[in-house]
């Protein structure tokens, strides 16, 4: 049922562009703008979980708020170029588990994201002020959303070695 | 230059210590993973740095978010040892492509301009009176940092597309870009 929607995507100009032209800017550069946004979104994620965890204890983390629009630009960055690489590949995407347990960990990332954000940005809560079982759920939290993320990198990666059809036109 | 490349390629063919791990199954892919993930580290903790220098969070101590940088050191660790695993595997893919050329040009940028703030900025930066927004001079270095490391990351996620193919004809180059 979804392979005539891919047969026609992946011929449409775009994905043709995308996958064929010899422009760097084209796959190449799409693939180095998706390294650069994971780089800012997991990275800032990253920073953030660690200072929940005891990292750099003389950084207020209210303050990691002024951090966060970076984080927004790289998932942003690579909500934009994710698609851009699907339209390129989509078959190759589609058909591989690996691609929808990407997502779903990226998905999870996000919203433990969103809710860190609501503990320590809305709700102005201090670290060290914070009761034990409170401060406890919000490092599981931190722990949780590192996991994920290094879990989404893992099958990200991975899916360039598991796919089981390229394209439509080709099977691998 | 040409004949250090050449020997370079042999030596490690010939004694390379983790070849044989890295041609088990998965284990190139692992360390692509771990590559990424400290990458990740890297620019999280020194770009936030970076960021934090030029102005970002201005009412944090600048020397407080400097206790990133353990992590992002850690980072850089994670991917000195995931990339040797790759350069010690198939170096004639590297030593010979263009594209890993300049990616090694910008992380000796990145080095310098690191060593460059310790020496010239840790003081006036550290110091107990510091004032919280960083000097004109830690503010060029941190904007260098980060287009150096970002430079860094767009010529390896080129690599695969500049693989050096077989070398035709009489090579003048500074270095070779092409399988003798």
């Amino acid at each position: 049922m979804l392979d005539p929607f891919l047969a026609w995507l992946e011929s449409t100009s775009l994905s043709v562009w995308i996958v064929e032209s010899p422009s760097l800017l084209a796959f190449p550069g799409i693939l180095t703008l998706h390294a650069i946004g994971m780089g800012f979104a997991v990275g800032i994620n990253a920073a953030l979980d660690l200072r929940i965890l005891g990292v750099a204890p003389g950084v207020p983390v209210g303050e990691m708020r002024r951090f966060v629009p970076v984080l927004w630009f790289g998932f942003w960055l690579n909500a934009v170029s994710g698609v851009l690489l699907l339209i390129g590949y989509p078959t190759k995407a589609l058909t591989n588990p690996l691609f929808y347990l990407k997502l779903a960990l990226i998905a999870v990332g996000m919203v433990l994201f969103v809710r860190i954000s609501r503990r320590v940005f809305r709700d102005g809560v201090e670290l060290d002020t914070l009761e034990p079982e409170a401060s406890h759920r919000l490092r599981r939290l931190a722990i949780v959303s590192i996991m994920c993320w290094s879990g989404a990198i893992f099958a990200g990666r991975f899916l360039a070695y598991t796919y089981t059809r390229l394209t439509q036109s080709q099977t691998y | 230059m040409h004949a250090i490349q050449v020997w370079l390629v042999k030596s490690i063919y010939a004694h390379s210590p983790v070849a044989d791990l890295m041609h088990t199954h998965w284990a190139w892919p692992i360390a692509e993973s771990f590559h990424f993930l400290g990458l990740c580290l890297l620019v999280g903790c020194v770009g936030t740095f970076d960021l934090r220098l030029l102005g970002l969070g201005r009412r944090v101590p600048i020397a407080a978010v400097h206790r990133l940088i353990p992590w992002g050191l850690l980072g850089f660790a994670i991917n000195i040892t995931s990339g040797s695993m790759f350069l010690l595997t198939e170096p004639d893919q590297y030593i010979y492509n263009p594209s890993f050329h300049l990616k090694l040009l910008f992380m000796t940028i990145g080095g310098l301009n690191a060593a460059t703030f310790y020496l010239t900025s840790y003081r006036r930066v550290f110091s107990a009176n510091a004032s919280l927004d960083a000097p004109t001079h830690a503010k060029v270095i941190a904007a260098i940092s980060l287009t150096a490391w970002m430079a860094v990351i767009v010529g390896g996620r080129l690599l695969t597309f500049f693989r050096p193919g077989e070398c035709i004809g009489e090579q003048t180059a500074l270095l070779l870009t092409c399988v003798p």
